[in-house]
């Protein structure tokens, strides 16, 4: 009697369903909604983990393929050929790919195409030239 | 005498059809409602770009009801036809069982029924969310997936409130409607309700609406009320910077992800992929643009007016929009709860590494409830920024709400 009173109250739009059709229902979104939301995201954290994963190494190695100028670097275009093969103190102050291709090709149009020129090494100078020393260049290099 | 007596036949009749002799008490309470709404969004400011066209639509239908009346056809005798001046001869017959003549004279739906299909067809909630897309930056999200978890544990206010909505006498179908306001997503509230309980839209997106716009009042309470002083100072470690191949990887893994378990989802979350593959991807760069400004903001006119405009006040004052709002707000709150517990969970595992304020921001609301928790946590240090780390549980809040309006789609049957 007083059950039924109750599901009336509560059941003022819904008077098919009794209290155990609702409790059924409820339970059942409950545990779907929690169970579903939540695999479904834990599933994208570790998707999302594992392609930064996978994306994080593939750029990892890939920088460590652009560091690896222990190897000679052979330039050449048929007639004459460079090779650049860095000192080991040079590892520390690294010379970019790109200056050493232009210091290559400067090695070879002083040299012409006869000679076969090699670069064992590129050092950076010290600390540059003194101050008196850059006049002197400056004095002699000048276009007059 | 003849004119003064055609002169007073007419202002008659425009008096007959005005307002003062077709609306009800209804209608007047819900422009008074229509008008403190609209003081709200101009002068508060709260949420003004939805809430202005809201309250407008919803005083344009009570003072206007036919703006939302669906197309007709009126039954005219010839006679009626001859005074309304209508041209009979293009016009289907019906003839009574006395053997009148009827006309069927079509009668036209009003504006706003015609821009409300849009809402009803659940086309408008999914453009929205490619402006969102557009907009929205998942590397917090991608550079700490846990936060995946916060926006989840703030989506259980949603299944909760679907007992308590049950119990207080609504349909199964109603329910999962109402219960969809503890997502605090809008777009998602809409679509949920338009394929559940279209019935109770109006109610449904005001008061879902009116929650978001009042994020700032309602967490703050319940986010001091379950952590800690020493809780809320927690100062999280910044955050990786994540590669624009993950960024562009992202949408795509969830979009394939959520609409191969989940189809129901799938318009939702497709639509919001979409709109940030289109950011991130950085080579349609002018649809990026349109998508986010223009669409969106065309978009965002039809779908406030409209939705205010099933606010009419034969429907929209009932107890049971008193319930709906009362019921959103324990949604809502229990979501805010929710996200904070899971955020005290991760305190604690993470040996206080998380600070727990970032769970609130899993409700969506996005940008707002991360906001909330940075204001929050900068109240204990004011040297504390919260804002990238709560944008993570922020936007996993949109995937999580869009999850949740998917498995409620499934499951009760429409």
């Amino acid at each position: 009697m007083l059950q039924s009173a109750f599901a009336g109250f509560l059941g003022g739009v819904t008077a098919e369903m009794d209290i155990t059709q609702k409790s059924i229902s409820a339970a059942k979104v409950i545990l779907t909604g929690f169970v579903v939301v939540f695999s479904m995201l834990l599933l994208l954290i570790l998707i999302i983990k594992l392609y930064s994963k996978i994306i994080s190494t593939a750029q990892k190695s890939g920088k460590k393929k652009l560091e690896k100028i222990d190897e000679p670097v052979k330039i050449s275009d048929g007639s004459k050929s460079a090779v650049f093969a860095p000192s080991a103190d040079d590892d520390d102050d690294e010379i970019p790919e790109e200056v050493v291709a232009v210091i290559a090709a400067a090695v070879a149009s002083l040299y012409g195409t006869g000679a076969k020129p090699k670069i064992r090494s590129i050092k950076k100078s010290g600390g540059g030239r003194s101050a008196w020393a850059n006049a002197g260049v400056l004095n002699n290099t000048r276009p007059f | 005498m003849e004119i003064i007596n055609g002169f007073l036949d007419a202002v008659y009749g425009i008096f007959q059809g005005s307002g003062l002799m077709t609306l009800n008490y209804q209608n007047y309470i819900m422009i008074a409602v229509s008008v403190f709404l609209l003081y709200l969004a101009i002068k508060k400011q709260y949420e003004p770009l939805l809430l202005l066209p809201i309250a407008f639509g919803m005083m344009l239908v009570n003072l206007y009801p036919a703006i939302m009346e669906p197309p007709s056809v009126q039954l005219l005798t010839a006679e009626q036809c001859q005074a309304m001046s209508i041209d009979t001869a293009g016009h289907a017959q019906r003839i009574m069982s006395d053997g009148t003549v009827l006309y069927e004279n079509p009668v036209y739906g009003g504006l706003l029924y015609y821009l409300y299909q849009g809402v009803k067809l659940g086309i408008y909630p999914p453009l929205i969310f490619l402006g969102i897309g557009c907009m929205t930056d998942f590397g917090p999200l991608i550079s700490n997936p846990k936060s995946l978890i916060l926006g989840a544990a703030a989506q259980i206010g949603i299944f909760v409130t679907f007992t308590g909505a049950i119990f207080l006498g609504f349909s199964e179908s109603q329910s999962g409607a109402i219960a969809i306001i503890g997502g605090a997503d809008g777009p998602t509230a809409i679509f949920v309700t338009t394929k559940l309980a279209p019935e109770l839209l109006g109610s449904i997106a005001i008061a879902a609406y009116s929650y978001m716009a009042l994020v700032p009042i309602i967490q703050p309470p319940i986010m001091k009320l379950l952590t800690t002083k020493k809780e809320r100072a927690v100062v999280m470690e910044q955050l990786r910077p994540v590669s624009k191949l993950e960024k562009i990887m992202f949408p795509v893994i969830v979009v394939i992800l959520i609409s191969i378990f989940l189809p129901d989802a799938a318009p939702l979350v497709g639509m919001l992929m979409l709109g940030n593959l289109f950011k991130e991807s950085g080579v349609v760069d002018r649809i990026a643009k349109a998508a986010q400004n223009e669409l969106m903001n065309i978009i965002t006119i039809f779908l406030g007016v409209t939705v205010g405009a099933t606010a009419k006040g034969s429907t929209f004052l009932t107890f049971d929009t008193i319930k709906i709002i009362v019921l959103g707000l324990i949604a809502f709150s229990m979501g805010t709860a929710f996200g904070v517990l899971f955020g005290k969970i991760m305190y604690k595992l993470t040996g206080g590494n998380v600070n727990p304020l970032i769970g609130s921001a899993g409700v969506s609301a996005v940008p707002m409830a991360a906001r909330v928790s940075q204001r929050v946590g900068q109240q204990e240090n004011p040297g504390n920024f919260l804002l990238m780390h709560a944008m993570g549980p922020n936007v996993a809040g949109v995937i999580g709400s869009a999850v949740a309006a998917g498995v409620l789609l499934n499951v009760i049957p429409h």
